[in-house]
């Protein structure tokens, strides 16, 4: 199976090709762009029931996930994440940790590979949003978008603090702790509403746009519900 | 205090570099990141400026212009650090290096600078009354550099006579030039069919930052096609 990402970095886009029949690659419902013929397509809730829905509610994924088998070599395959971006690939060694905002999962490879939405640890009534993560364990390869573009930052000694709407991942070795921004008063009057501190050594990965961000733009231009 | 804009022009990311104890002032809302002795501060545009009048200051400026409420100190203590910032919408950013000059510059453009720099919040604008387009400007003097965001490309325009500007794609532009509202169109009925309401009729001698994409444009498209609000 060979892999290309292509049309990075404002639009990526992942290009699969299969060598062989019974080849394999896992993704995100509905971030199927165009295939050949001769790939078979599963649609299950990957893990079951209750892990499927444990994803969907915490980690905000989509309940499915399609399976694409080649039939036959040289087939090809293309997958893109839903939101204008950029897309990269992350190879993870057996017992090798990488962990994922929710949404920015779009496809693996690598039948050993395990997805599991972790609780952020985060205590309080502000810590509802974005602080399930899911973490990823090699062997295998997983692929992950951003919104805008993917900016990379190995976390300093006296560590580093990043905006939860623009978290993307963040690689094992870290330690993380999530806050309001400058308190309570923060919340309100900075416009930034959590952070993540990181501790330790690793590397953390940002999107330079979000979706909060846009959909806050554009709510005043809604039409206002007549009243009665 | 040195920026650096990566990802441009589209999904542009601003880095701003601080010196030991150095002070960076920046919209509320666009900071995406910073190392960890950064200290920061809710505050007024200015330094000196703040309590109950900065509030209201602060109210007015939100509803005259797009602009955001309140504006954060970022300060690195101690040692050199970073912040990084980005704006909403999909487009560039860019730096204009105050050499003593002013620079006026569309409310919602306005994202950094750092205190040699003073920005004005006086109301200087026009409120559109035919296009529902709202104008307001803020004014940048002093010395250093100014952040700024825009929705698209940002193309730099030298000015030495006269130009118009569509209200909806200025992004900033020098005291040197004057500028005035005015119908795109003679007639009222064919300045409002002609898409481009109001205009800005530029005059003088200066430089010009205006932007490829009209930010209310995008909002009506998109909007219109947005269950309605409850309020």
């Amino acid at each position: 199976m060979q892999h290309q990402l292509i049309d990075t970095p404002d639009f990526g886009m992942l290009q699969i090709t299969f060598d062989q029949p019974g080849e394999k690659i896992v993704s995100e419902a509905g971030a199927m762009v165009a295939m050949d013929t001769a790939i078979q397509m599963q649609t299950a809730m990957r893990g079951g029931l209750m892990a499927a829905a444990k994803r969907k509610l915490l980690g905000g994924e989509s309940l499915f996930q399609n399976t694409f088998t080649s039939t036959a070599p040289g087939q090809r395959l293309f997958l893109s994440p839903g939101p204008e971006g950029d897309l990269r690939a992350m190879n993870l060694a057996p017992g090798q940790n990488f962990f994922l905002q929710s949404g920015a999962y779009v496809a693996h490879v690598g039948e050993q590979m395990v997805l599991d939405t972790k609780f952020g640890g985060v205590k309080g009534f502000f810590g509802g949003v974005g602080l399930f993560m899911l973490k990823v364990t090699g062997p295998g390869t997983v692929y992950y978008s951003a919104y805008g573009a993917l900016h990379e930052i190995d976390v300093p000694p006296e560590g580093y603090t990043v905006d939860n709407a623009h978290l993307v991942g963040f690689t094992e070795g870290l330690t993380f702790n999530v806050r309001k921004f400058g308190g309570f008063k923060g919340l309100f009057f900075s416009g930034e509403g959590l952070v993540c501190d990181f501790q330790g050594q690793g590397r953390v990965f940002l999107q330079t746009r979000n979706a909060g961000s846009l959909a806050a733009f554009l709510h005043p231009y809604r039409a206002v519900k007549a009243k009665g | 205090m040195e920026f650096h804009v990566l990802y441009r022009p589209a999904h542009s990311l601003a880095v701003c570099n601080l010196n030991p104890n150095e002070t960076i002032r920046a919209e509320a809302g666009a900071m995406v990141s910073m190392t960890r002795n950064i200290n920061v501060v809710a505050a007024a545009k200015n330094p000196g400026e703040g309590g109950l009048k900065s509030l209201f200051k602060g109210l007015k400026r939100m509803a005259l212009g797009g602009e955001s409420f309140f504006t954060n100190t970022y300060t690195a203590m101690n040692q050199p650090g970073h912040v990084t910032f980005a704006p909403s919408l999909t487009g560039d950013m860019i730096v204009h290096n105050l050499q003593g000059e002013t620079l006026l510059i569309q409310g919602s453009s306005y994202v950094a600078a750092p205190d040699s720099v003073t920005i004005d919040t006086k109301f200087q604008g026009f409120k559109g009354l035919f296009s529902g387009e709202s104008l307001f400007f803020l004014s940048a003097s002093g010395h250093g550099p100014v952040l700024m965001n825009a929705f698209g490309a940002i193309e730099t325009i030298d000015l030495n006579g006269e130009m118009i500007v569509d209200t909806g794609h200025i992004v900033a532009f020098t005291s040197g030039i004057k500028y005035s509202v005015v119908k795109a169109t003679k007639g009222l009925i064919s300045s409002f069919l002609s898409g481009e309401g109001l205009v800005l009729r530029m005059q003088g001698q200066g430089r010009m930052y205006v932007q490829s994409r009209n930010p209310s444009e995008f909002g009506a498209t998109v909007g219109r096609m947005l269950p309605p609000r409850e309020n």
